[in-house]
């Protein structure tokens, strides 16, 4: 009976814990991703795989990638919300979260290219790790446009490592 | 071709829903569900196991190796013990083919106890507390009625079918609370009879009693007995708990209900008492 006491209450301080630094940690990752959005919308990443064709481009594939893990708290809930279905809005945040910090880590990378547009953007994500502990890895790539006359010049990447 | 991009709308591809409103929603109904699931099958897993016959109850039971008692170092006390059971069985409605076995145990609890396969255990620690065979009858008869009612069986089945669903549900054997759990539904010594179990028993031992004896003294006296082992906790808070969650109804209780019955059914409380055997003091001795 011990062992089952002991179990629960470190299962309780498990989802305290998880819930605190969970919620601070989605908080503060939404703020920098609606700040960094804003400072980086002049780059417009387009889903259409069909390029302008105005003017020369040189196309470099660029890429995002992140890897964001649930907390013991989500997890909890989400196993909880499989029993009876529905949203699992606890994933719903965190997936939210992983597609635009891909899209601004992609952005990031054109950016440095001097880019004028990303191509043909898609999105790709995978579960890495199994049982309790959640991660999932979202991966966006495409097709950074860098017009051929502006291939060599810097000036924008520091507009964006100001943002970052 | 003009390429733009407009800033992300929030709240589109999440919902907003508090996260600890959505937790307790959906943990009380997850605690209802498991608690309705293991009701379900605490009734239906004892509701099966009593349709086990009994013969097929013992033949399993005695395959298993029970660490009851060596009979052979206390024959006297076993033999006595024995022989008050079959006493009392001849005035309860036994079926046919309904035996039991009395095993001794010479330590120091105070507790006796019925299991499956019409196994009962007597500890030294109660039977040394017995004033006179009446009270140790009660005893004896309350467990003899578990057996005929089929509560261990019952019991067992209710608790290892909860047992397999909680396993289910959480999916870890052997280890965490699952394990612990399946560990004591299949524990010989840890069967826990409802408190209807319990009253059904006692109301049976009663009517045994009463025809053995021609009285049912004793009884009353075996239930203060216990109040007393069992110390006082005599707030009402605490008297209010116990009633709640213990499976064993309260003494003052039972002792209640008892003479209840024995006014009803105009059972004398007082009658001659019959002294244990001469030599009982002397087996409870031997080790």
């Amino acid at each position: 009976m011990n062992s089952v006491l002991i179990q629960g209450v470190g299962v309780v301080i498990l989802l305290v814990l998880g819930y605190i630094f969970g919620r601070i940690a989605e908080k503060r990752h939404f703020k920098r991703i609606i700040k960094r959005e804003e400072a980086c919308q002049h780059l417009p990443v387009i889903a259409t795989r069909y390029p302008p064709t105005d003017q020369p481009y040189q196309q470099i594939m660029v890429t995002g990638n992140v890897v964001i893990a649930s907390d013991y708290f989500k997890g909890f809930l989400a196993g909880l919300i499989n029993i009876f279905g529905g949203r699992v809005t606890p994933f719903e945040s965190m997936l939210d979260r992983a597609r635009r910090e891909s899209i601004l880590r992609m952005k990031g990378e054109a950016m440095k290219l001097n880019a004028r547009y990303v191509f043909n953007v898609k999105f790709d994500t995978t579960r890495i790790a199994t049982g309790r502990l959640a991660a999932m890895e979202v991966l966006a790539y495409g097709t950074a446009m860098v017009p051929v006359n502006q291939a060599n010049s810097d000036a924008k990447a520091t507009t964006l490592n100001a943002a970052i | 071709m003009e390429y733009h991009n407009k800033l992300p709308p929030e709240g589109i591809n999440t919902t907003a829903v508090h996260p600890l409103k959505q937790f307790f929603q959906m943990i009380i109904a997850a605690i209802v569900l498991v608690v309705l699931l293991i009701a379900v099958l605490q009734f239906s897993g004892s509701f099966l196991a009593k349709r086990i016959p009994f013969s097929f109850e013992t033949a399993i039971v005695s395959k298993v190796e029970v660490p009851f008692g060596d009979a052979s170092k206390h024959p006297e006390l076993t033999r006595y013990l024995n022989d008050l059971a079959q006493r009392l069985m001849a005035n309860m409605p036994i079926p046919e083919g309904m035996t039991v076995q009395v095993h001794y145990e010479s330590e120091e609890i105070f507790n006796a106890f019925a299991t499956v396969g019409g196994n009962l255990l007597f500890y030294k620690g109660l039977l040394q507390e017995m004033p006179n065979e009446n009270m140790l009858a009660m005893v004896m008869a309350h467990e003899v009625s578990h057996v005929l009612h089929r509560d261990p069986i019952a019991a067992m089945g209710g608790g290892v079918a909860s047992a397999i669903a909680v396993l289910g549900l959480t999916g870890n054997a052997g280890t965490g609370p699952a394990g612990s759990v399946l560990n004591m539904a299949g524990s010989l010594t840890s069967v826990q009879f409802t408190r209807g179990m319990e009253l059904a028993a006692d109301s049976q031992a009663l009517a045994a009693l009463y025809s053995t004896y021609g009285h049912v003294g004793g009884a009353a006296e075996l239930f203060e007995l216990f109040s007393e082992q069992r110390g006082d906790s005599s707030t009402a808070l605490t008297q209010w708990f116990e009633r709640f969650s213990s499976t064993h109804p309260l003494d003052e209780d039972r002792i209640e209900r008892m003479n209840n019955i024995a006014s009803e059914k105009e059972w004398p409380v007082n009658g001659d008492i019959t002294p244990l055997p001469a030599g009982f003091t002397q087996w409870l001795q031997a080790e």
